[in-house]
């Protein structure tokens, strides 16, 4: 009896995500489906759902959802076959089934499932797996990958095949007896029960190793539940015992194609398998209890575990570096490229320029496309004329930072070519803070910004890239400016000097007036300028009247009067 | 710019850089402040010289009333000497030797040589012959006070003493105690 042999019992009040383990997934569902339990229907299993998932076949009956709703796993079902419908029969899937069916080593298999839910230590990494994974899942340890080495689970399957391979033929009519030969296939009467660790002889009563605490295999629970469970076996078997090792799945409702092309892929999948089935499979059929075995369990499992994704990720390293050098072979290309139709543009703009009389309608046409393409080159960061400069485009660090300098000319001038008349930031002013020089310069560039020990390494190469030279100045409070040739500490104070003798004694902020700089810029510089003597000043605390210190202190600066003074008092 | 001489009413003829406002102010710029300070040396000498004066105090700058007022001010172009720059002229002028801290030990007043120490023995050695008082002994104030005045008259007797003690190693002259203070007595000039 396929249906009961294969199948388990679950309460179908349970909404069907809860009844999944950790690792599984529901599918898909369809309800308005019956069950054909062989060839015949399973009258209990006539309106229910069925829902696939990665592991298992739900079925959850609609009308007597405590007691006849059941669940079977895929590893079971080793062909399908899928009838379309015809007239008023309704599209069917069939199943057929093989494996160890569940049905009779029911009690033994539910001991395991139990224990399956419970939550576990590994032996070996002492990891805690929680509980909820499915079968296969849970009997190896989720961190380490070595089998869970506890005692439940292998010897009681092992003793279920026994069961199993001698069941099916003698199920029904050695029903009485079969207790019997269970028990001698587990020996005599268990008058102790022997530790798996220590081999001491424990009491039957024992749960656990009176020596070394080791738990010890459920003997006497297996066998006091075996007979509970026994009877059902045989009273509602109304069937022949030839093992009808199929059921069909009946759509009613329709929605049968959907849900035969997701069982077919679950089962092609076999992620039940994907965990521990087939280690514990080769432990099974090597019928040997090593564990050890060169698999993926043991330290040697771990390390190799490691050895293969380091040897996974240098892979992928190589992968990346070599798309990466593949990407800048091409990106020299591309520089190459935008530098041809850069020039080619420049050619055209200039031979425009100079038959501007013989072609006017395309002359005025053309500078907007130059425009647009040199705006779209630098869109890409490939605009040639003015492309930042970085170190990568540059053979050493010499050449680079001259061609920081020209860079920073046009910057600060403006393109000397006839291209754009902007003007740079030094358009309207002869001396500028090296603060300002720096944003300014990097918010021209955009991107691969300069960093200021940079800026001052270029800063002394600027004279022989601009006209009129800029030159570098360092005030001493530590203002630094550049600064076009008037603006030079000779220049000024001699502009200054000769200023105030002719126009009389003036305070700063007057001559910030007159030079339209900064006072602060202005005060520096007069500083400057009075260090050589070239001004002098005049201070108001020194008034007979008014004045004095507090109130009002005002500097006048004078020209230079003592300079080539000659007594002219009385001797 | 109106820069130009002027004549104080003590007849003196102040020089044009008196009249510019920078003169009053220290430079920060050592080499003009040299220069202005050499002007106020100048000026100071000069004008100590024109009215006999022989001591300048830092107080004569901070208020007005004392008899340098007519250098240390200007009031046509409201500007005044500063008493810490008069005193940095001061200690300029003791380094050059054309001055010294009187009383010693202090940076307060000093006296003004328009005439160095040298040639006040000159002078008093001159005097001292041409009113034939060779070989007879003279106390401080008859040198300082004589009843027809002479280019010694109201010299501070530090100074005296000076040029006398310059006279002394020359031989030309001798310290005597008497029974009221110092005596000197003035010797021909050595054989």
């Amino acid at each position: 009896m396929a249906l009961r042999r294969y199948t388990r019992q679950v309460d179908g009040t349970i909404p069907v995500q809860a009844l999944l383990y950790n690792d599984e997934e529901l599918l898909a569902s369809q309800d308005g489906v019956g069950i054909y339990d062989g060839s015949q229907k399973a009258p209990d299993h006539q309106v229910g759902t069925i829902h696939v998932t990665s592991h298992r076949l739900f079925f959850l009956n609609a009308q007597k959802a405590r007691a006849k709703s059941f669940e079977m796993s895929l590893s079971f079902i080793v062909q399908t076959e899928y009838y379309a419908g015809l007239f008023k029969s309704s599209a069917k899937i069939t199943c057929h089934l093989s494996g160890t069916p569940v049905g009779l080593g029911s009690s033994e298999q539910d001991g395991a499932h139990v224990a399956q839910f419970d939550s576990w230590e590994c032996e070996v990494c002492a990891y805690r797996n929680p509980p909820g994974f499915s079968p296969s899942a849970a009997r190896i340890c989720d961190l380490c990958g070595v089998p869970r080495t506890t005692v439940p689970t292998p010897i009681t399957s092992v003793s279920s095949y026994h069961l199993s391979t001698s069941l099916p033929t003698s199920a029904l009519s050695s029903s009485t007896s079969l207790p019997s030969g269970s028990r001698s296939s587990h020996g005599t009467k268990p008058t102790s029960i022997a530790c798996p660790a220590c081999t001491f002889l424990n009491h039957p009563s024992l749960r656990s190793c009176e020596i070394c605490s080791t738990d010890l295999p459920q003997v006497s629970t297996e066998l006091k539940s075996a007979p509970s469970s026994r009877p059902i076996t045989p009273d509602s078997d109304d069937d022949d015992n030839t093992p009808s090792k199929s059921i069909k799945i009946s759509f009613r409702k329709g929605g049968d194609k959907p849900l035969y092309a997701v069982l077919k892929r679950a089962l092609k999948t076999k992620s039940w398998e994907e965990n521990g089935t087939a280690s514990l499979r080769d432990a099974n059929s090597n019928d040997t209890d090593n564990r050890n075995a060169p698999g993926r369990s043991g330290i040697s499992g771990i390390l190799r575990t490691v050895e293969t994704s380091a040897k996974g990720r240098e892979t992928h390293m190589n992968d990346a570096l070599q798309d990466l050098e593949a990407f800048m072979v091409k990106a020299k290309d591309m520089v190459k490229l935008a530098a041809e139709l850069n020039e080619k543009l420049t050619a055209v703009s200039s031979s425009s320029g100079k038959g501007s009389d013989v072609v006017l309608t395309s002359g005025v046409a053309e500078p907007e496309e130059a425009t647009f393409i040199r705006s779209s080159l630098s869109q890409l960061g490939l605009k040639m004329e003015n492309t930042p400069v970085t170190l990568d485009m540059m053979k050493d660090e010499r050449k680079w930072v001259d061609e920081l300098a020209r860079e920073l000319a046009h910057v600060l001038q403006g393109s000397s070519t006839s291209v754009d008349h902007t003007g740079g930031m030094m358009k309207n002013r002869g001396i500028i803070a090296l603060d300002e020089v720096w944003g300014g310069w990097n918010r021209a560039r955009g991107v691969a910004l300069i960093p200021p020990s940079t800026l001052l390494q270029v800063v002394p190469h600027l004279p022989a890239h601009t006209n009129p030279t800029i030159r570098h100045r360092a005030f001493t409070s530590g203002l630094n400016v550049l600064h076009t040739p008037p603006y030079s500490q000779a220049a000024f104070g001699a502009r200054i000097s000769s200023f105030l003798m002719m126009s009389g004694p003036k305070t700063t902020v007057e001559i910030s007036t007159v030079e339209d700089l900064t006072v602060a810029l202005v005060s520096e510089m007069i500083d400057d300028v009075e260090k050589v003597g070239g001004v002098m000043r005049d201070d108001s605390s020194a008034a007979i009247t008014g004045g004095g210190s507090g109130t009002g202190v005002e500097l006048k600066w004078w020209g230079n009067v003592f300079q080539g003074y000659i007594w002219d008092g009385q001797e | 710019m109106s820069l130009s001489t002027h004549a104080t009413p003590s007849g003196y003829l102040l020089p044009s850089i008196h009249s510019a406002p920078p003169f009053f102010t220290e430079q920060p710029n050592p080499t003009t402040q040299s220069t202005a300070t050499e002007q106020w040396i100048r000026l100071i000498i000069s004008y100590a010289r024109h009215r006999k004066l022989f001591v300048l105090r830092v107080e004569d700058a901070e208020t007005p009333g004392s008899e340098w007022d007519e250098i240390l001010r200007n009031e046509r172009i409201n500007r005044r000497i500063l008493p810490d720059h008069l005193s940095n002229v001061m200690a300029t002028m003791v380094s050059k030797n054309l001055a010294g801290y009187e009383p010693a030990k202090q940076t307060r007043s000093a006296l003004i040589y328009w005439r160095l120490p040298e040639e006040w023995a000159e002078v008093l050695y001159d005097w001292v012959v041409s009113v034939g008082q060779l070989n007879s002994i003279l106390t401080f104030y008859d040198i300082t006070d004589p009843p027809l005045e002479s280019a010694l008259t109201n010299i501070p007797v530090p100074l005296l003493r000076k040029a006398i003690a310059i006279l002394g190693k020359t031989g030309r002259s001798q310290m005597i105690a008497i029974a009221d203070g110092e005596g000197v007595r003035f010797l021909a000039r050595s054989k």
